[in-house]
C-alpha cells in the first residue's frame, strides 16, 4: 500500500518538471508538453484521492473529464500553433514578442 | 515492501526520469518519444491507485490521440527546428539562461514538497472521513464509474460531448488554409 | 381651415421661390402663392365677417399643469388684416415684379418677402398671445432682412441694424406684458382672456386691487400691463419715443417700404393695441392718447421740411399711425381700425407711385450717367405731362390722405377727429388740446402732401425722355386708386357710421352731436385753405420758396426735432464715453497694480530661480536619473514574451507562498 504522500509528491515533481518546460523551451510543442505534464500532475492527485471516496469515485470522474478537456485543448492549441507558423515562420514562443512595447 | 510496490516506484522512477529527459533534452524528437513513455507510465501509476479505467482512457486518449497529433504538427511545422538540432552549441548557452527557471521550479516543489509533508486528512466536524469505505483492488471501478456518468455526473458528461464537439469543429476551423479565415 | 392655408401659402411659397428658383427667377412662384392666398382670405373674410367667431385650438405643450394652446381666432378683427394683408401684398407682388426684375437677387427678395407675408397673417389669425409673440418677433426679423436687403448699401446696413434693435426695445415690453398677465390669470389664450365675458372682462378692481379668477395683484399692475404692451406696440407702429427707425427703414427697396411701412408691419402695433384693448384702464388710455396725438403732430411738423421723397411719405405714415394710436386712446378703436385700413389702401399707393417716378428716373439717370439724387423732390418738376397715370392716381391717393370728400381718408380721418372732440369735450384740463392739436395736425397733412404733389409733377418739365412705368406696376396702382375712393367703404360718401368697417365693430355711442356736423366741413375748408397755401409757395412759383433753409424751425423739423440727435448725444454718447472711462480706469489704475503686482512677482521669482535651479532641480535630477535607471531595469521585463511574463507571475506567487510558510 503506497502512502498517499508518495503520490503527491510525484505529482508535485511531475508539476515542476512541466512549469520548467513552460518556462524554458524554445519550441511551442514542447511548451505544451509541459502543460500536459502539469495537467496529468493534477489527475495523479484526484486518481489518489478518489481511493477514499468509494461512493461517488467523484476523483476518477473528474479525472476522466480532466483528460477530455486535455485532449480538446491539445487539438485546439496544436491548430494554433499551426497557424502561428504560418504566420510567424517561427514556434518559438520567445520570438513572437510583438506584444511588447 | 511487496513486489506491487516495488513496481509502483519502479513506474514513478521511470515517470519523473523520463519527464527530465523530456523536458532537457536538446533533441525534439528524442522528447516527444520520450513524452510517450512518460505517459506509459502514469497509466501504470493511475493503475496502482486503483484507478484502471482512468489508466485505460489515458492510454487510448493520450497515445492513440493526442501523441500523434503532435508528431503531426511537429512535422508539419519544424523544418526549421530540425535544422537548429545540428549546432547544439546554441543549446548549450541557452542552459545558462534557464538558470532562473530552474530555480522558480525548484522552488515551487519545495513549497509543494513541504505542503505534503503533513498532510492529514480531516472530515468536517460531524461526518465521518470515508463513509463509504476505501475503494478496494477486488471492485469493479467501471461498474462504479459508469453508474455515477449516468446518474450524478450526467450534465457534465453531456457538456464535455458538445464541448468536444466544439473544440473539434474550431480546431479543424484554425487549422484549414482558409482563404477567409486568415 | 381655410385661414391656416391662406397664413401658411406664403411660407410655402417661400420656400417654393427659393427651391425652384432656376426657372422665371423665382416671380411666377411668388405671384401665384400670393393670388392663391388672397382667394383664400377673401373667402375666409366673406364667411366669417359679422359672423360668430371661429376659434380652433390645439393643446401646444404643457408644463406642469399648465397646457399652452395653439390654435386659429377668426373674428371681424382678424378677417379683416387677413384681407387687407393678402390684397395689398398681391397688388405689391405684382409690382415688385416690375419693380424687382433686373435685380441679381430676386428669389432672396421672394423669399423674404413671402417669409414676411406669413409671419404678418399668422400674426393676426394667432388667439394666443404667446404666437402672437413669436410671430411679431418674426415680423420684426423679416422685416430686417428686406429692410438691408441692399446689403451692399451701408445706409441699408445701419437701417436694419436700427430697426431691429429699436424693435428689440419694444419687444421687452410686449413680453414683459405677457409676463404680467400670465401671473394674474395663468392662460394666454386670446378668447379666454379679452373676449366679452373673459377674465380681463370680469377681473374687477376692488380697493387697489386687481382681482382676477386666478389670482390678484396690485392695480398698479394693471397699469403696468397695459403701458408695457403699448411699450411694445410703439415700436412696431413707430410712435415717440421709438419712430426713428421707420425714416430710415426707407433704405429698403420701395415696394417694401410701401408694404412693411405702411400697409402692414406698422399696423400690427395697432393691431395689437386692439387686440388687448379691454386690458387698458384709464391711465394708460390717456398715456396713448397723449403719445398718439404728439407723434402724429410731431412728424407733420417734420414731414413739412422733409426733400426725400420716400422721407416725406416715412414721416406721413409716422403721423397718421399717430392718429390711430390717438384714436384708441380716445377709446374708439374701430375708427382706429376704419383709418388703419383706409391708410393702408393710400398709403401703399402713395409709396408704388413714389416708386414708380423713383424707379423712371433712376433708369433715365443711370443712363445718363448723372448721379442726381432721384428720390429728391427738388430735383423733380412737370411729371405730369409725361407721367399721367402716375400723376392722377397719386393724386386721388394724395386727397385721400388729406382727408378731401368722396375719399376713403374723408370718412376715417372724419371718424377719428369726430370721436377725438367728442372726448376732448369730456375732458377738463390739458388734455382737451388733444383734438384741437389733432385738427391742426390734418391741416399739416394736407399742405405737405399738396407740397409733394406740386413739387413733383407741376411747375417746368425737364428735359428727361421720361415715360410712363411698365403694366405690371401701374395696374396695381390703378387698383389701389379705386380702393381709395369712398364706395369700397361707405355708400355714403359723407357718413363714416354708414360704413360696414365700423359697423362691423361695435358701434361706440359717439356724441355726434355738433362736432359731426362741423368737424368734416372744418377739415375739408382748411383742408382746401392749405392746399392753395401750398399752391401758392410751390405749385405757382417753384422758387418761392416761405421757408428759408436757413430757419430755425426748419432745420428743427428737416432733422426730425433732432431726435436722432438727441439720442445719439443721451444713449449712444454717455456709453462710448462710459467706456471711455472704464478704458482709462484699466489702463491706468487696474493695469498699474496688475503691473506693481508683475514686477514683485518678478523679483521674487529671481530669488526662487536660484532656488530652484540649486536645490530643488538637483533633488529633481537625482529623482529623475534614479527612477531612469529603474525604468530601465523594468523594461527589460517588458520584452514581450510570453514565457517570461509567465516566470515572473509564478515567481511572484511562490514569493507569496514562500511568505506564508516560512515567515
Amino acid at each position: 500500500m503506497i502512502p498517499l504522500e508518495h503520490y503527491l509528491l510525484i505529482s508535485a515533481a511531475l508539476f515542476c518538471i512541466g512549469l520548467y518546460a513552460v518556462f524554458t523551451r524554445r519550441n511551442a510543442i514542447q511548451v505544451l508538453i509541459g502543460i500536459e505534464f502539469m495537467i496529468n500532475a493534477a489527475v495523479i492527485n484526484f486518481v489518489a484521492f478518489s481511493k477514499y471516496d468509494k461512493a461517488k469515485l467523484g476523483g476518477q470522474v473528474f479525472a476522466l473529464f480532466a483528460i477530455v478537456l486535455a485532449a480538446a485543448g491539445v487539438a485546439v492549441a496544436l491548430a494554433i500553433i499551426l497557424n502561428v507558423y504560418k504566420y510567424y515562420k517561427t514556434i518559438d514562443p520567445g520570438k513572437i514578442d510583438e506584444l511588447r512595447d | 515492501m511487496n513486489p506491487g510496490e516495488l513496481i509502483c516506484y519502479i513506474l514513478a522512477g521511470v515517470v519523473v526520469i523520463s519527464a527530465l529527459v523530456v523536458v532537457l533534452t536538446a533533441n525534439l524528437v528524442r522528447s516527444v518519444f520520450l513524452f510517450f513513455v512518460t505517459l506509459f507510465a502514469l497509466a501504470g501509476l493511475y493503475v496502482f491507485s486503483l484507478a484502471d479505467f482512468v489508466a485505460v482512457t489515458q492510454v487510448i486518449v493520450y497515445v492513440g490521440g493526442v501523441l500523434v497529433l503532435m508528431l503531426f504538427a511537429f512535422m508539419l511545422s519544424n523544418k526549421e527546428l530540425l535544422n537548429s538540432l545540428r549546432q547544439p552549441a546554441a543549446a548549450k548557452l541557452s542552459m545558462l539562461t534557464n538558470i532562473p527557471a530552474g530555480i522558480v521550479a525548484a522552488g515551487v516543489f519545495t513549497v509543494l514538497a513541504i505542503s505534503t509533508k503533513g498532510l492529514q486528512l480531516a472530515a468536517p466536524s460531524g461526518m465521518s472521513l470515508f463513509p463509504a469505505g476505501m475503494l478496494n483492488a477486488g471492485d469493479n471501478t467501471i461498474h462504479l464509474l459508469g453508474v455515477r456518468l449516468m446518474t450524478n455526473y450526467l450534465l457534465p458528461f453531456e457538456l464535455a460531448s458538445v464541448f468536444l464537439l466544439m473544440a473539434l469543429i474550431g480546431a479543424a476551423h484554425l487549422a484549414r488554409k482558409g482563404k477567409e479565415s486568415t | 381651415m381655410l385661414a391656416c392655408g391662406a397664413a401658411v401659402i406664403p411660407l410655402l411659397g417661400a420656400i417654393a421661390t427659393y427651391t425652384f428658383s432656376k426657372r422665371n427667377r423665382g416671380s411666377g412662384i411668388a405671384i401665384a402663392g400670393s393670388v392663391l392666398t388672397f382667394v383664400l382670405s377673401a373667402l375666409v373674410f366673406y364667411t366669417t365677417w359679422d359672423h360668430t367667431a371661429i376659434h380652433r385650438q390645439i393643446s401646444w405643450f404643457t408644463i406642469g399643469d399648465l397646457t399652452f394652446t395653439a390654435g386659429v381666432l377668426l373674428n371681424n378683427l382678424s378677417v379683416l388684416m387677413l384681407f387687407l394683408i393678402s390684397g395689398i401684398s398681391l397688388l405689391v407682388h405684382i409690382y415688385s415684379a416690375a419693380y424687382m426684375k433686373l435685380d441679381p437677387r430676386l428669389p432672396v427678395y421672394w423669399t423674404c418677402l413671402g417669409l414676411f407675408c406669413f409671419s404678418m397673417m399668422a400674426l393676426v389669425v394667432a388667439d394666443s398671445l404667446l404666437l402672437i409673440y413669436l410671430f411679431w418677433e418674426l415680423v420684426g426679423f423679416s422685416s430686417y432682412l428686406l429692410i438691408g436687403f441692399w446689403n451692399t448699401r451701408q445706409a441699408a446696413v445701419l437701417a436694419n441694424k436700427k430697426a431691429f434693435i429699436i424693435n428689440r426695445i419694444g419687444d421687452i415690453g410686449f413680453l414683459a406684458g405677457i409676463m404680467v398677465l400670465f401671473s394674474q390669470y395663468h392662460t394666454l389664450d386670446l378668447v379666454t382672456l379679452f373676449s366679452d365675458h373673459g377674465l380681463v372682462a370680469s377681473s374687477p378692481r376692488i380697493g387697489g386691487v386687481w382681482v382676477g379668477a386666478t389670482g390678484q395683484l396690485s392695480q398698479a399692475w394693471l397699469t403696468i400691463a397695459g403701458a408695457v404692451f403699448f411699450f411694445g406696440a410703439m415700436a412696431k407702429s413707430a410712435q415717440f419715443p421709438l419712430h426713428t427707425w421707420l425714416p430710415d427703414a426707407m433704405e429698403g427697396p420701395t415696394p417694401v417700404s410701401s408694404l412693411i411701412h405702411a400697409a402692414t408691419m406698422v399696423a400690427a402695433g395697432v393691431f395689437l393695441l386692439v387686440r388687448v384693448f379691454p386690458l387698458f384702464d384709464q391711465t394708460v388710455l390717456l398715456l396713448i392718447a397723449s403719445i398718439g396725438t404728439f407723434t402724429a403732430f410731431m412728424a407733420a411738423t417734420i414731414a413739412l421740411a422733409q426733400h426725400d421723397i420716400k422721407k416725406i411719405l416715412a414721416w406721413s405714415t409716422i403721423s397718421q399711425l399717430g392718429y390711430m394710436i390717438a384714436a384708441i386712446g380716445m377709446g374708439s378703436p374701430e375708427s382706429a381700425m376704419f383709418h388703419l385700413a383706409t391708410h393702408a389702401f393710400f398709403k401703399c399707393l402713395l409709396f408704388l407711385s413714389a416708386g414708380a417716378v423713383i424707379h423712371e428716373l433712376q433708369h433715365h439717370y443711370a443712363k445718363s450717367g448723372d448721379t442726381t439724387d432721384p428720390q429728391d423732390i427738388r430735383n423733380m418738376g412737370g411729371l405730369r405731362k409725361k407721367m399721367p397715370v402716375t400723376f392722377i392716381v397719386m393724386t386721388i391717393a394724395a386727397l385721400a390722405l388729406a382727408g378731401f370728400p368722396g375719399t376713403s381718408g374723408f370718412l376715417s380721418k372724419d371718424a377719428v377727429l369726430v370721436s377725438a372732440f367728442g372726448w376732448g369735450a369730456a375732458e377738463q384740463n390739458v388734455f382737451s388740446v388733444i383734438p384741437y392739436l389733432l385738427f391742426v395736425t390734418s391741416l399739416l397733412t394736407a399742405f405737405y402732401v399738396a407740397r409733394l404733389i406740386f413739387k413733383v409733377f407741376f411747375g417746368p418739365a425737364g428735359q428727361e425722355e421720361l415715360h410712363e412705368a411698365p403694366a405690371p406696376m401701374r395696374w396695381p396702382m390703378i387698383v389701389l386708386a379705386l380702393c381709395c375712393l369712398f364706395p369700397l367703404f361707405s355708400v355714403n360718401p359723407v357718413s363714416f357710421e354708414s360704413a360696414w368697417i365700423m359697423a362691423g365693430f361695435y358701434l361706440n355711442a359717439v356724441e355726434a352731436g355738433a362736432y359731426h356736423t362741423y368737424v368734416p366741413v372744418l377739415v375739408s375748408l382748411g383742408g382746401t385753405a392749405a392746399v392753395f397755401f401750398a399752391w401758392f409757395c410751390y405749385g405757382r412759383n417753384r422758387s418761392g420758396n416761405i421757408f428759408t433753409d436757413k430757419g430755425m424751425l426748419y432745420r428743427f423739423a428737416l432733422n426730425g426735432w433732432y431726435f436722432d440727435k438727441l439720442y445719439l448725444a443721451v444713449f449712444v454718447k454717455p456709453v462710448v464715453l462710459l467706456s471711455r472711462i472704464l478704458f482709462g480706469f484699466d489702463k491706468k489704475v487696474v493695469d498699474g497694480l496688475v503691473n506693481a503686482v508683475g514686477s514683485l512677482g518678478l523679483s521674487l521669482s529671481a530669488v526662487s530661480r536660484w532656488t530652484d535651479r540649486y536645490l530643488v532641480d538637483a533633488a529633481v535630477n537625482g529623482l529623475g536619473s534614479i527612477s531612469k535607471t529603474i525604468g530601465n531595469f523594468t523594461r527589460n521585463f517588458q520584452n514581450g514574451r510570453v514565457q517570461y511574463y509567465l516566470l515572473a507571475t509564478v515567481a511572484g506567487v511562490l514569493l507569496f507562498f514562500m511568505f506564508t510558510y516560512f515567515l
